[in-house]
């Protein structure tokens, strides 16, 4: 089940000029994250929107590469300056859909949405298990989202990177957004987590 | 009116003398078609989704006092301050108020139609404020003091190397000619803007009763930016995009981004409810949306231009107008460009300004076709070209045109003598000048007997017939070309049909055009009137001419306001070859081959097969015919092309110049259309003979030849 999920939210994902990266555990999805993050030739890194042990192996993987690492509640980061200076932003999604190759971000504070908006480089996660078929396979998961979170609630949809055609209709990359977008889909299949 | 019609005459031929312009502008526009129509393809469903927009739109805007008001209060729920305003001026007064208030200097804008609609920049530039706009599009024509030329690619008529330069002289550093450069210098110039801004205003594609969010699709990602990080937000938002659920937005979610580029969905898509703080625990900060009447109440309670509310902003309907593509969106415009831009400009920003660019549109209907909220835009179109006559009148050829049926009966009556007047170079200037008529056009000549006289004449030769079929005429094969009906008989004959001839009139179709719906109503009601009790009885009702089905399939109803009898003849109306398809025998004589032949789709096809039936029937009869398309009109309009003068003929040609060559290029020995008008434009074009299918088979039998359909 997971297979052909992730196979078609991949072929879709990277139909849009973005890239995808499988892993069966959490350390390995953090290794993925320090790959790219080396790839890119980033330096300091923001984290958000992660499940809390998600988030502790990225940082420990990432700060053991080297790499300077903000993490919410980004005490003593200046907001938004902060985020900006950062050479990528890594988000947990908490639903991606297969058929048009996106990710949806929750935000309750924006900050999230800048970590996925500003830095050149965006690397979102997921978990293959809430990686939904259909497009309107969206609906009863946003309508749950809204109703969890009855005040202030952004709900991000991200397909790729940043994108223009506004000069001759010729399609660009990261004009104002991420350049590069890479998403960790996290294989949770019962048996593969615990290995 | 004159003075209108001239500087509109002037704007065309400008248009006309720069046509590399315009060529430019149709590689877009075949962009933006292409990768429409791949997307398409690859959905599940096709283009099935465009009934399900249609649908959700019409509900919506009947319940939009109400939906209104359950959006208001639901977003209020979620902190935001949702504020209603009657027009522009109140609109931007909220804003200046805030802005005030807030001792605000900067504001970044993210794209937004609405805005541009009230004219917001402005006045808040003039009050001091620093307004960026965000989107490289709108960002290019800021900076050159222009309007949005497209309403998806404000910039598009801009290349690269001009927006280099643009960039280059606005920000005086050096930009090299090519989008990378380009890109870098924007992203450079607009990075502080995004993280200083005061206020970061956007609009709105879409307003979620249900949960009070509001959604806004960009691929660039400015929006979300714009959105995320000024202390105070501000939304306007037309009161016609609030739907009632998230399932419903979710399918005009997909629907706006598959018609105008192509994707599914949009890179971002923001659902935005309420406004969160900065970063956790900080304190909670403002979004205002304001919610714009701005003419759209009054449009609602106006039958003749309602249909327009259901607009999704998503250009499509820009990428296909032929006529837009060689004039371009300054000229075919006023804030809202191109098709839409015409019953849109009319209901916020008046009748005048709308009637500056109406006589652009050459009724065509391709936007219709492409629109994926299945909006009637032909229609719409001709309710304003209505409203504007009501005042001005109409012009000289535009009644000439009208009164083809008349001037038919004349010239057939006359025919020697008409036919000799139609060659006379004199005589064609004196038409000219008194009608209106284009005195270089190769006008089809008139036959002495008309089909109305000939077929009582005619014997049937089916002894058993299976079905009843009643024969729609129309203008060109009862006054000029009655042989090419006695074929259609002949045709309906062998299929074992008993064809009749029921009283009638011309379809019609150009008070259409030229936009007199009052004698539209009447040639309707009438043909509807002595053709559905015949269709009630179960007889068929065939057309040769693809306008005529156009019009028996699909204008009627809509001019007759749905009615009983007009659904009744709809559903039993067919293009001829269609028909012949489903009940002739099978195993034709393969007696077409040896030709190649290229096929032309006229465009009241569009919606009926697309020319795919006449092709299959010629191909049954082994002719090797090949579709050659450029995906919109050939230029002539029905009968606009025939006019004198640049809004006519000068425009009609330049239209259809990427056709011609493309035919020209293709090797083919002639083409088919089935279309009398198109057949004269694509003559003229290509110096091809071209045929209706049906004289292709005359031509098979060994009858006398000629030089096509003229
Ligand atoms: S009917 Fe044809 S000419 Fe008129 S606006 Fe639509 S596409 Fe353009
Ligand atoms: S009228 Fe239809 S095709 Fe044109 S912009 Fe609106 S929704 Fe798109």
């Amino acid at each position: 089940m997971n297979d052909t999920v992730i196979a078609s939210f991949t072929k879709r994902y990277e139909s849009l000029g973005g890239q995808v990266r499988v892993a069966v555990s959490t350390e390995s999805a953090a290794l993925a994250a320090v790959e790219i993050v080396r790839e890119r030739g980033g330096t300091r890194v923001a984290v958000a929107g992660l499940d809390e042990p998600l988030a502790e192996a990225f940082e420990r993987a990432l700060a053991g590469a080297g790499v300077e690492v903000l993490r919410e509640p980004f005490t003593g980061v200046k907001l938004p300056h902060g985020i900006d200076e950062c050479q990528a932003g890594i988000t947990g999604a908490v639903f991606g859909i297969a058929q048009s190759g996106t990710l949806a971000e929750v935000a309750t504070n924006d900050a999230v949405r800048l970590v996925s908006g500003l830095p050149r480089t965006h690397i979102g996660v997921v978990k293959a298990s809430e990686i939904v078929e259909r497009f309107e396979d969206a609906a009863p998961r946003l309508r749950a989202i809204f109703s969890e979170h009855s005040g202030a609630c952004t709900v991000s949809f991200i397909s790729g990177p940043s994108r223009t055609g506004d000069i001759e209709l010729i399609l660009t990359m990261g004009v104002h957004g991420p350049e590069a977008a890479y998403v960790i889909v996290l294989d949770d299949a019962e048996g593969r987590d615990s290995q | 009116m004159t003075e209108r019609y001239e500087r509109l005459c002037a704007a065309v031929s400008k248009a006309l003398e720069t046509p590399e312009r315009g060529t430019a502008l149709q590689r877009c526009m075949q962009r933006g078609r292409d990768s429409r129509g791949r997307a398409i393809a690859a959905l599940p469903g096709g283009e099935a989704f465009r009934a399900e927009v249609k649908a959700i739109k019409d509900r919506c805007i009947d319940r939009q006092d109400e939906l209104v008001a359950k959006f208001t209060a639901s977003a209020r729920a979620r902190g935001a301050h949702v504020h209603s305003a009657e027009n522009g001026a109140a609109a931007i007064e909220y804003v200046l108020d805030l802005a005030r208030k807030r001792g605000a200097a900067t504001i970044a804008k993210s794209k937004s139609l609405t805005t541009e609609e009230i004219e917001i920049n402005d006045p808040l530039i003039e009050a001091g404020l620093r307004v960026i706009e965000t989107d490289l599009g709108e960002l290019i024509i800021q900076l050159v003091h222009e309007r949005p030329y497209h309403l998806v690619f404000p910039a598009v008529h801009k290349l690269t190397a001009e927006v280099a330069e643009i960039f280059a002289k606005s920000l005086d550093k050096e930009v090299s000619p090519d989008i990378p450069s380009i890109m870098k210098v924007v992203r450079a110039y607009l990075r502080p803007i995004f993280l200083d801004a005061d206020i970061g205003m956007t609009g709105a594609n879409i307003g979620v009763a249900e949960n009070g969010s509001i959604v806004i699709e960009t691929n660039e990602g400015n929006g979300r930016l714009v959105s995320t990080i000024g202390n105070c937000h501000v939304c306007v938002m037309g009161i016609e995009k609030i739907v009632d659920t998230i399932d419903e937005a979710l399918t005009l979610v997909l629907a706006h981004p598959v018609s105008s580029s192509g994707q599914l969905p949009t890179t971002y898509v923001t659902w935005m409810a309420g406004r969160a703080p900065l970063g956790e625990g900080d304190a909670a900060r403002e979004t205002h949306i304001i919610l714009l009447d701005n003419g759209r109440k009054a449009m609602r309670q106006d039958p003749g231009l309602k249909e327009a509310l259901n607009c999704i902003r998503c250009g499509a309907c820009m990428n296909i107008c032929t006529t837009y593509g060689v004039v371009g969106g300054h000229t075919f415009g006023h804030i809202y460009p191109g098709p839409i831009g015409i019953p849109w400009t009319a209901a916020v920003h008046g009748l005048d300004k709308a009637a500056e660019f109406t006589p652009l549109c050459i009724s065509c209907g391709l936007c219709r076709e492409i629109c994926p909220a299945e909006i009637d835009l032909p229609m719409l179109i001709a309710e304003v070209k209505h409203r504007v006559a009501k005042e001005d009148g109409y012009r000289r050829a535009d009644r000439t045109m009208m009164d083809a049926e008349r001037f038919a009966q004349v010239g057939s009556t006359l025919a020697p003598v008409a036919n000799r007047v139609l060659k006379n170079p004199t005589a064609r200037r004196i038409m000219s000048r008194a009608l209106g008529i284009d005195a270089n056009r190769v006008l089809p000549a008139f036959s002495r007997k008309t089909f109305t006289q000939l077929f009582p004449g005619h014997t049937s030769t089916v002894a058993d017939p299976v079905r009843k079929v009643a024969l729609f005429i129309d203008v060109y094969a009862n006054f000029n070309r009655p042989d090419i009906g006695m074929a259609a008989v002949a045709c309906l004959e062998a299929a074992g049909c008993e064809v009749l001839l029921p009283e009638q009139r011309a379809s019609g179709y150009p008070y259409i055009g030229y936009g007199d719906l009052d004698r539209a109503r009447e040639a309707a009601a009438f043909n509807v009137a002595r053709l559905a009790p015949l269709a009630e009885e179960g007889c068929d009702i065939v057309a040769i001419e693809p306008t005529a089905a156009y019009c028996l399939c699909h204008a009627y109803p809509a001019l007759l306001g749905g009615s009983r009898k007009s659904r009744s003849v709809a559903e039993r109306s067919f293009e001829i070859f269609r028909y012949l398809l489903d009940h002739e025998p099978e195993g034709q004589a393969d007696n077409l081959s040896g030709r190649r032949y290229g096929f032309h789709v006229s465009c009241h096809q569009r919606p009926m097969g697309s020319g795919r039936e006449a092709m299959e029937w010629l191909q049954r009869r082994g002719a090797h015919v090949e579709l050659i398309e450029t995906g919109t009109c050939c230029g002539m309009g029905g009968t606009f092309g025939l006019k004198a003068g640049p809004l006519g003929q000068g425009l009609s040609k330049a239209a259809g110049e990427g056709l011609c060559k493309k035919i020209r290029e293709s090797g083919v020995e002639a083409m088919v259309s089935e279309s009398s008008v198109c057949a004269l434009q694509l003559r003229e074009g290509t110096g091809l003979p071209v045929f209706h299918p049906l004289e292709l088979l005359r031509h098979a039998k060994g009858e006398k030849k000629q030089g096509g359909h003229a």
